[in-house]
């Protein structure tokens, strides 16, 4: 039972590191849905000793934008604008492969050992965190596509959630469902800029947006 | 009387700043109401800090100020010291003046610029100014200061429809915040050294301060400081700045602005700070002596008749750091009272001079309303059609001179009087060598004032008119003739009064605590300035031995030539009409001394011809020479400096690619270094 935290993180930067390299844009959401699910689950296993209605309600809260309304949308706007998810980054596949190697081992070596004081008590989860921090991050800088990117900050949100909890900071009800809100409107308002810019630019390439149209 | 010489009255003063500042800003449609208001409000607080600043002067009462907050980066305060009052004195002095003298000058401005908005920034900029010599912690002092680069950057782009303008106000707005930038980095430093905000606490802790601490400060201090008050090489705003200012606005940043420089030079290198090193008095000698003489050298070779009033500013600063350069060195040799009569000397500069420049920009502002352009070579014969400015002009210059009976002759007398006790007390070969160089350097500097003066009247008021429309030139309003008289009449009342005016100054400098222990040097005779070498002189009796001098040569040539008949005739002229184009130019008058500094001043010249038939070159229509001389620090300093800036800028320009992706990767190896740093103990 105490490798369940462990599990489910370990869950999470499976997704991420697969969003890395996956090519079919329904693939990427439906990860980032198991992603979401992992976090989610974690939260309710953390707080599974002073369970109260609100921390309830703030995990239902949490399940409906992450698992339902983020998704809904990033569904939608694949299937309105038939835009495929980018599969095209910046770097080569293999080369990708390399620096996410890089970016696991750096994330558990030395340079990151001062941060272990902060949870002593769970440094797998921590240091866990830490690596799918780096590599959500690395989804946003080596995609081209604007969906990826967008997947990629939904990522490290859930990356700092699994950070927060590792490290024993987690918030008042009150204040994650402040976040949780904060992030569907931060969904809703990604979703029409990026219909507006695919408007506009015919792509959700990055690498396309170089001028604005008048 | 003694009410008004407190906080409540410091208060009053600000409160008719902030009046006159709003006050034109509601009535800007109405340029009439606005400028009244401006200049009225700006008049009634510097006349109330004159009676606050030289109260508390005199009666040696101080004034503390105490804004308090629960954060102390919001607590601020100010207060009215013996060294706080003497600038409050100077500053509220020429404001007023200048402000009476706005009352008639401004009109002209009228309806190309509004009146409200030269108001508005005119009222906060003698209020920050205020502020600026009455700080007294670290926070108010950088906001004041801050306020005031801001307040003069607007007044410069006063006429914003001249692009050249526009250009000395770029200038000087980035020089300004290079300059703020050290003075910043120099508070810092003396926060962490002493671990207060205050000045007033700051003194006792820096005794324990380390020798490289106290350098770095003394350092950022004076290249900071140094710019606002225009030292050689910093000085490249200040030509372009001040000339494009409205002239009142530039008589009080060349008389008075530059010298909030100079007021916290004095205040870290005398009050704040232990023993100045040696090193960094003769650095300061050093600056001094180039830029009293190199100033007077481009000033020389100007024809812009404010452009070169700027310049004799920085001659003018450089002589008042003679006087505090020397002051450092004699007290780091441990001889105080030689340190004290230096330091009064470029105190005593330091009023003078907001005296006398004051006034010259106010002639100078006086002639450019008339004709609307600053080149000299335009003007002529305006003696004639403006006397009272004429007069004005000629007292400033002979002031400025070193000329006695007027005020510039008593600080460079004592100037000299420190210079030489330097040559006698230097205890190594350099020291002997600077004070002698710089003796040399301030006689040539007052040498040179004297021969760019006598170009500059001679060209704007002698001889001719140089075009039809000086012919229909007037004197200005009542109000502005008025304050040039009186400034013309403080040159003299400041130099019969010296010997009050240096014992004032030592009893400011006796409450420095790098001279709390040291005995007076003057001796307290009546009229004379006695210096405990035995120096002493009389500007009493020197005024009227000149004045019974005049009198007799007047006498004297009334006998041999009363009685001859005197016939008035026709100039002979070769038989052609005379004509301004025979008249001296200020070239043809600067170019014989350009031509023996050409080894500093490195001169060009471009001469062409234009013939009357292109074909046939033998009948010239017209043959032009320009001559120009180029100011070294920006050939030889800044014009590197900002093609390698370019160039550098060229290259990081690129990490600024527009790709969102590389901006998370920059993001993402900054927060990849600041581990590796913690990590390896760095911080």
């Amino acid at each position: 039972m105490t490798e369940l935290p462990i599990i489910l993180a370990g869950i999470a930067f499976m997704t991420i590191v697969l969003i890395q390299i996956a090519r079919k844009s329904m693939l990427v959401v439906e990860l980032f849905v198991v992603q979401s699910a992992a976090v989610i689950a974690l939260l309710a296993w953390s707080s599974r000793d002073h369970a109260t209605l609100t921390l309830v309600a703030t995990i239902l809260a949490i399940v409906a934008v992450k698992l339902f309304v983020a998704p809904f949308f990033l569904k939608r706007l694949i299937a309105t604008h038939a835009s495929r998810f980018s599969s095209s980054t910046y770097l080569s596949g293999p080369n990708t492969l390399i620096v996410l190697a890089l970016i696991i081992a750096l994330s558990s070596s030395y340079l990151f050992k001062p941060l272990a004081v902060i949870a002593p008590g769970a440094q797998t989860l921590l240091f866990l965190s830490i690596a799918s921090l780096f590599c959500a991050l690395f989804i946003v800088i080596n995609r081209q596509g604007a969906l990826s990117q967008m997947i990629g900050i939904l990522s490290m949100e859930n990356s700092i959630v699994m950070m927060a909890l590792a490290a024993g900071l987690e918030q008042s009800p009150a204040l994650q469902l402040g976040i949780t809100f904060d992030l569907l409107l931060w969904v809703c308002v990604a979703y029409i800029f990026l219909s507006l810019l695919y408007r506009q630019f015919g792509s959700l390439d990055v690498t396309q947006l170089r001028r604005l149209k008048d | 009387m003694t009410a008004l010489i407190s906080s409540t009255g410091f208060i009053s003063t600000l409160i008719l700043f902030a009046l006159g500042a709003i006050g034109s800003l509601l009535a800007m449609k109405s340029d009439r109401i606005s400028g009244a208001i401006g200049t009225t409000a700006a008049l009634l607080g510097s006349v109330l800090a004159l009676t606050i600043g030289s109260g508390a002067l005199i009666s040696h009462t101080p004034i503390a100020l105490q804004l308090n907050s629960t954060l102390p980066l919001l607590s601020f305060s100010f207060g009215i010291d013996a060294l706080s009052a003497f600038f409050v004195t100077i500053i509220a002095l020429i404001a007023t003046i200048a402000s009476l003298y706005a009352f008639g000058y401004i009109k002209h401005f009228t309806p190309a610029y509004r009146l409200g908005r030269l108001g508005f920034f005119y009222n906060i900029f003698i209020a920050s100014m205020l502020l600026v010599v009455t700080a007294q912690n670290i926070v108010a002092f950088l906001i004041a200061w801050e306020l005031m680069s801001l307040s003069t950057y607007f007044l410069v782009i006063y006429e914003y429809r001249e692009q050249t303008n526009i250009k000395a106000g770029t200038r000087y707005f980035i020089m300004m915040h290079v300059s703020f930038a050290f003075i910043m980095l120099a508070m810092l430093l003396l926060y962490r050294a002493t671990g207060t905000l205050g000045f007033a606490n700051m003194a006792p802790a820096l005794t324990t301060a380390s020798p490289l601490m106290l350098g770095a400060i003394l350092l950022c201090a004076l290249v900071g400081f140094g710019i606002k008050a225009g030292i050689i090489p910093l000085h490249i705003w200040l030509p372009d700045a001040h000339p494009a200012a409205p002239s009142h606005v530039s008589a009080l940043m060349s008389g008075v602005m530059i010298k909030t420089g100079i007021y916290m030079m004095i205040r870290i290198f005398f009050i704040i700070m232990p023993t100045p090193p040696l090193w960094f008095g003769l650095a300061v000698l050093t600056i001094a002596i180039i830029s009293s003489i190199l100033g007077v050298l481009y000033a020389l070779s100007e024809h812009d008749i404010k452009r070169l009033l700027a310049y004799h500013s920085i001659e003018n600063i450089g002589i008042i750091l003679l006087g505090v350069g020397s002051a450092l060195i004699f007290l780091s040799l441990g001889l105080p009272a030689l340190a004290q009569i230096a330091l009064i000397a470029g105190l005593f500069h330091t009023l003078n001079h907001a005296i006398f420049k004051a006034l010259l920009f106010l002639s100078a502002g006086s002639v450019v309303s008339q004709k609307h352009t600053r080149d000299m070579e335009h003007y002529g014969g305006l003696i004639k059609y403006m006397p009272v400015t004429a007069v004005s002009f000629l007292v400033g210059a002979m002031a400025i001179s070193a000329l006695p009976p007027l005020n510039g002759f008593v600080s460079e007398w004592l100037t000299f009087q420190s210079l030489f006790a330097g040559i006698i007390h230097g205890n190594s070969m350099t020291l002997s060598i600077a004070f002698t160089l710089a003796v040399g350097g301030l006689a040539l500097t007052s040498g040179l004032a004297a021969a760019c003066f006598v170009k500059a009247f001679g060209v704007i008021f002698l001889a001719r008119p140089r075009s039809e429309e000086i012919s229909h030139a007037h004197e200005m309003p009542l109000s502005s003739q008025l304050s040039m008289l009186i400034l013309a009449a403080l040159t003299l009342i400041v130099a019969v009064q010296s010997s009050f005016i240096v014992h004032t100054l030592a009893s400011i400098t006796g409450t420095f605590s790098a001279f709390s222990n040291t005995a007076s040097a003057f001796s307290s005779q009546p009229f004379t300035i006695t210096l405990g070498a035995g120096s002493a002189i009389s500007m009493t009796m020197v005024a009227l031995t000149l004045i019974l001098a005049i009198l007799l040569a007047l006498w004297i040539v009334s006998l041999i030539g009363g009685r001859r008949r005197v016939e008035v005739g026709t100039t002979w002229d070769c038989g052609t009409p005379l004509s301004p184009r025979m008249e001296i130019t200020a070239f043809g008058f600067a170019h014989s001394i350009i031509t023996v500094m050409r080894g500093i001043m490195r001169p060009t010249r471009q001469s062409s011809v234009e013939y009357q038939d292109a074909n046939i070159r033998y009948f010239p229509a017209e043959h032009s020479i320009h001559f120009f001389t180029h100011d070294f620090a920006t050939t030889h300093l800044y014009r590197p400096l900002d093609r390698t800036l370019a160039r550098a800028s060229q290259i990081i320009g690129r990490i600024q690619n527009g790709s969102v992706n590389a901006y998370v990767l920059y993001m993402f190896m900054t927060l990849l270094a600041l581990f590796v740093v913690i990590s390896l103990g760095i911080i």
